[in-house]
C-alpha cells in the first residue's frame, strides 16, 4: 500500500516558536499535518472518524483515522461505519472535522492552553464561503489559532514542482483527486481560477466502481471486498489503457498479451478432505451387519405371523365348538343360548366362522382365488334360489334370493370386464403385429413416421399446457409457478373467471334482478369457483399415446432422447452440487484493471455527465480565453499531473494522446507527472508557509470579524511571494 | 479498556488541554447528537451565486460541461465494446454470449448493473 499512515505522537512540539506555522493538507482521503519548512508532514492519517461502542464497557468512543484492524475487535463497529467530514470535496460536517483536528494536534504533540501557531490549511478550488468561514471559526474559537491562511492543494503542488523546474510558470495543473478532478491554468506562476474546471469524479469513484464490479462478478465472495482491500487492489493492479477500445478487443479475442495482463488474486482455500473408498473389510463388515438386521426383521415378521395364525386357529376352534353345540340345542332356545356369546343367530356364527377361515388362509399365504375357482365351477349350485318364483318362497328365502341375485350380477360384471380386457389385449397384439410388419417392411420410414407423430403429439400437449399456464415458461424463465409476474397474462380459464366476477360485482341496479329465475343462473357459481380452473389431471389419450410412442422409439432408435418436460408445474431439477475447487476462490482481474480508471476519462460510464480528464484541458483553456497562441503553447508545454489518482501507470501517455486530439496540429505538448503526486501539495504548502512573506497572506481573528463574509469570499492567496 | 488499546492510544481523549472549548461542552451529551449540518447542495443554495457576476469563479460555475465527444458505449457486464442493447433490461451487451447471460440475470442484478451508470429504474 503506497499510502501509509503515520500516527506516532511527536515529542518536540515545544521546540517550535509560536511564529512557526503549522501546515495542514486537509485532503478528502488523507489528512497531513506538519511544520512549515520541513520536508515531510509529521502526522498522516485517513480523514475519517468512527464512533464505535466499546464492547466491555458499552461507552461510545471516538476513533480517528485508520488503525490496526486487529485492535478494533474490542469495539462494536456495526452501528456506525467510518464517516468523513467531506461532501464531494467540501468540508460540511464540522463536528467530525473537530474530532480530526483534535487528533491531529494531539499527535503533533500540542500542549498548553491553545494552538499558538499560524495555520495554513488547504481547501478545494472556490470553496463555498460557508465552509470556509465555519473552518475559520472552528480554528479561531476552539483552538485559539492566532492567524489562518487558506490555499488550494493543486496550486501548492504546482508551485512546488515549478520551484524544482519540473514545470514552467505558465502551465496547467491537472489534479485527479479523491472525490473530484480539477484543472487549474497557471499564468505567470499564479493560478487563474476563472479558467479552472472541476469534474466530480476521482479515486473514490474508481474504487467504488471496482468494488461494485467485483461484487457483481463474484457475489459469493462479497464479504472479501472491503473498501480497504479494494483500494489496495486498485493501487496494485489498475492502469490506464492507451486506447480503451483496442485494449478491450485484445481481451475479447483472448489474445496472448491479454492473458499476460490478467492478474489473479487467490483467496485462501483449503481443499476439502478426499474421502477414501471403503476397504474390503469395511464393505464385508457392513454387509454382515445388514444381513444380521435383515435376519432379525424376518424373524420378527415370522413370529408375528405365527402368533396371528395361532390366535385365528383358537378362535376358529371356539366357533366350531359353538356351532357343534348349537346343533344339539333346540331351535327355540338358540337366542338364549347365544346371549352370552354376543352372537344373535346361527347364521351370524357361521358367517363369522367363514370370515375367520378366510383370514386364516390369507395369513397362511394360501391363494384366495381357489375359492373363486370353486365359485365358478358350479354357479348353479350357489344360486339355487334364483330360478324359483318369488311366491314360492318364504320371506327369509326371498331375502336370500335377492342377495344371490346381486352377487350373481356382480360376478357376471367381473367376467364381462375380464372378457373385454382380453379382447383389448388381442386388439393391441394385432396392432403391434401390424406395426411390426410395417416396421419390417421399411424400418427407416417407420421410425421417421413415429418421430413425426411424436413431435406432433408433444407439440400439441405443450400447446395445451401453455394455454393452461399461459406461457410463463416460454418468456424468460423468471416467471415462477403460480404467480402472475411481469409480462404474463392469465390463462383462458382464469380470465373467464375474472370476467364473471367483475360482471357480477358491477351488474347491480340495472333493471330488475332476475338472477335465479332460471336454473342455469346457478351454474355461474360453479364457473366462478376456484377449483374450476385446474381441470382434472387425468392423463388423457394423447399423453398415453405419447408415452407409448416415446417408449417404442426408445426401443428402436438409440439416438432418440425424449423431451424433458419443463413445465412450470414440475419441480425444477435440483442442481447438482459441484465440489468447490481452487478456481472458485480466484478473483480474476482482466479488463477491470483498466476499465475502472477509464472512468476518469469517460465519467458518463458511471452516470456523471461531464467531460473527462483529457477534455478538461481544452475546457480550461477555452475558459481562460486569452486569445494568445504563444501563451497557450507555453501552457501545453507544461502540463503537470498531480493528485492521488494520477498514480495510475499510463495516465501521462494517455493524456498526451487525448490532449493532442483537441489541440491544433503540431502544437507542442508536454505532460509531466509531479515528483510525488501525493505529498507535493503538503510540501509546497510547507515551503510556502516558511517564506518570509507568508504572514502577509494570513488573516487574524480580528480581520475575520471586522472585514466580514464578503471579504472572506474574495480572499485569495498570492502564491508567488 | 484493554491494555493494547490504551497503548496504541486508539481512543481520542475527551479532554484536550489545547482546546478552549471541549467537545463535551460544545456538544453536550443527551442532546440531539444529530445536529444538522447543511449538505453541499444546501450550502450551494445558501451561497446565492446568482447574485454575483457570472465571470467571477465560484464553486458552481467552475464545474465542467458535458462532453462534446460521442460517448463510448461499453458492455455493462464484460466491459467490451457494446454495439447492442437489450430493450428489455436496458443493458448494453457485446455479443450473444453476454446476451444469454443478461437474459438469465435476476432482476436485482440487472438493476445493480444499471445503477452503476445511474440508469436504474428508481421507484418513488
Amino acid at each position: 500500500m503506497p499510502f501509509i499512515s503515520k500516527i506516532e505522537r511527536q515529542s518536540d512540539y515545544n521546540r517550535f516558536s509560536s511564529s512557526t506555522p503549522i501546515v495542514i493538507d486537509n485532503g478528502a482521503s488523507y489528512f497531513r499535518i506538519g511544520w512549515a519548512g520541513e520536508a515531510e508532514p509529521r502526522v498522516v492519517f485517513r480523514n475519517i472518524v468512527q464512533r464505535p461502542r466499546h464492547k466491555a464497557t458499552g461507552e461510545t468512543v471516538t476513533i480517528v483515522g485508520d488503525h490496526d484492524p486487529a485492535l478494533l475487535k474490542y469495539f462494536d463497529c456495526t452501528r456506525s461505519g467510518p464517516r468523513s467530514a467531506f461532501d464531494s470535496d467540501v468540508v460540511f460536517q464540522f463536528e467530525i472535522m473537530e474530532y480530526i483536528l483534535d487528533f491531529a494536534f494531539d499527535r503533533l504533540g500540542a500542549t498548553g492552553s491553545e494552538i499558538n501557531h499560524p495555520v495554513l490549511i488547504t481547501e478545494c478550488v472556490c470553496n463555498p464561503v460557508q465552509s470556509r468561514s465555519k473552518m475559520a471559526e472552528l480554528l479561531f474559537e476552539t483552538y485559539g489559532v492566532p492567524s489562518i491562511a487558506f490555499g488550494v492543494d493543486a496550486s501548492f503542488s504546482y508551485k512546488y514542482n515549478q520551484q524544482r523546474r519540473v514545470c514552467d510558470k505558465d502551465g496547467l495543473a491537472m489534479c485527479p483527486g479523491f472525490a473530484t478532478t480539477h484543472v487549474i491554468p497557471f499564468v505567470d506562476g499564479e493560478p487563474i481560477y476563472k479558467g479552472s474546471c472541476r469534474t466530480n469524479i476521482g479515486g473514490f469513484h474508481v474504487t467504488d466502481y471496482l468494488k461494485q464490479l467485483l461484487s457483481l462478478k463474484y457475489p459469493y465472495h462479497l464479504a472479501r471486498f472491503t473498501w480497504e482491500k479494494v483500494e489496495d487492489l486498485k493501487m496494485e493492479h489498475c492502469y490506464v489503457a492507451q486506447d480503451y477500445v483496442s485494449e478491450a478487443r485484445l481481451f475479447q479475442k483472448g489474445a496472448k498479451e491479454a492473458e499476460e495482463k490478467t492478474k489473479m488474486w487467490q483467496l485462501p482455500w483449503v481443499p476439502p478432505p478426499v474421502e477414501e473408498p471403503p476397504s474390503e473389510e469395511e464393505i464385508a463388515r457392513k454387509a454382515a451387519i445388514r444381513e444380521k438386521q435383515g435376519q432379525r426383521l424376518r424373524e420378527m415378521a415370522e413370529a408375528k405371523r405365527s402368533s396371528k395364525i395361532n390366535e385365528l386357529e383358537n378362535e376358529l376352534r371356539g366357533l366350531e365348538f359353538l356351532l357343534n353345540q348349537l346343533g344339539h340345542v333346540q331351535e327355540s332356545d338358540v337366542p338364549s343360548f347365544l346371549a352370552e356369546t354376543g352372537y344373535v343367530s346361527r347364521q351370524e356364527v357361521e358367517s363369522a366362522r367363514n370370515k375367520n377361515v378366510q383370514s386364516l388362509r390369507k395369513a397362511k399365504g394360501e391363494q384366495k382365488s381357489e375359492q373363486d375357482e370353486i365359485e365358478k365351477t358350479d354357479p348353479n349350485e350357489k344360486y339355487t334360489l334364483i330360478n324359483v318364483p318369488d311366491d314360492m318362497l318364504t320371506t327369509e328365502q326371498l331375502l336370500e334370493k335377492r342377495k344371490q341375485l346381486s352377487i350373481k350380477s356382480m360376478s357376471d360384471g367381473r367376467q364381462r370386464l375380464k372378457q373385454k380386457r382380453q379382447e383389448e389385449e388381442q386388439e393391441r397384439g394385432r396392432k403391434q403385429q401390424l406395426e411390426e410388419e410395417r416396421r419390417l417392411a421399411n424400418p427407416e420410414l417407420y421410425v421417421e413416421q413415429l418421430r413425426a407423430s411424436y413431435n406432433d403429439l408433444s407439440e400439441k400437449l405443450n400447446q395445451r399446457k401453455r394455454l393452461k399456464t399461459n406461457g410463463s415458461s416460454s418468456t424468460n424463465g423468471n416467471g415462477l409457478a403460480g404467480s402472475v409476474g411481469r409480462g404474463e397474462r392469465l390463462n383462458a380459464a382464469q380470465r373467464e373467471r375474472m370476467r364473471l366476477l367483475t360482471t357480477a360485482a358491477f351488474d347491480r341496479g340495472k333493471g330488475e334482478d332476475t338472477f335465479g329465475a332460471k336454473d342455469e343462473d346457478w351454474q355461474l357459481y360453479k364457473l366462478m369457483s376456484k377449483d374450476n380452473d385446474d381441470d382434472d389431471e387425468e392423463p388423457d389419450e394423447d399423453s398415453i399415446e405419447l408415452a407409448r410412442i416415446s417408449s417404442r422409439l426408445q426401443e428402436l432408435d438409440p439416438t432418440f432422447v425424449p423431451k424433458v418436460e419443463t413445465g412450470s408445474s414440475q419441480p425444477a431439477e435440483v442442481p447438482r452440487v459441484r465440489p468447490l475447487t481452487k478456481e472458485d476462490f480466484q478473483i480474476v482481474f482482466g479488463i477491470e484493471r483498466f476499465r475502472c480508471p477509464e472512468i476518469l476519462f469517460s465519467p458518463n460510464w458511471i452516470g456523471v455527465d461531464q467531460v473527462g480528464l483529457d477534455e478538461m484541458a481544452g475546457v480550461s483553456m477555452r475558459r481562460l480565453s486569452c486569445n494568445n497562441e504563444r501563451l497557450e503553447e507555453r501552457m501545453t508545454k507544461s502540463i503537470l499531473v498531480t493528485g492521488g489518482s494520477s498514480l495510475f501507470p499510463g495516465i501521462v501517455e494517455r493524456l498526451e494522446a487525448g490532449i493532442r486530439m483537441i489541440r491544433p496540429c503540431g502544437s507542442p505538448i508536454k505532460i509531466i507527472r509531479a515528483l510525488d503526486p501525493v505529498m507535493d501539495a503538503w510540501r509546497g504548502a510547507s515551503a510556502y508557509a516558511s517564506t518570509p512573506g507568508f504572514h502577509t497572506q494570513t488573516f487574524t481573528r480580528m480581520d475575520y470579524y471586522e472585514k466580514g463574509e464578503d471579504w472572506l469570499r474574495n480572499y485569495q492567496l498570492k502564491y508567488s511571494l | 479498556m484493554e491494555n493494547e488499546v490504551l497503548d496504541a492510544e486508539l481512543v481520542l481523549p475527551n479532554y484536550l488541554s489545547f482546546k478552549r472549548v471541549q467537545m463535551y461542552d460544545k456538544y453536550p451529551k443527551g442532546q440531539s447528537r444529530g445536529r444538522h449540518w447543511k449538505h453541499l447542495k444546501q450550502i450551494i443554495q445558501a451561497e446565492n451565486y446568482q447574485n454575483y457576476p457570472p465571470d467571477e469563479p465560484n464553486y458552481v460555475n467552475i464545474e465542467s460541461p458535458p462532453s462534446m465527444h460521442p460517448c463510448k458505449r461499453i458492455c455493462d457486464i464484460t466491459g467490451y465494446e457494446a454495439p447492442y442493447y437489450d430493450p428489455k433490461t436496458n443493458l448494453r451487451y457485446a455479443n450473444t454470449d453476454v446476451f444469454k447471460t443478461i437474459r438469465s440475470l435476476p432482476n436485482d442484478y440487472v438493476q445493480r448493473y444499471l445503477s452503476m451508470r445511474n440508469a436504474a429504474v428508481v421507484l418513488k
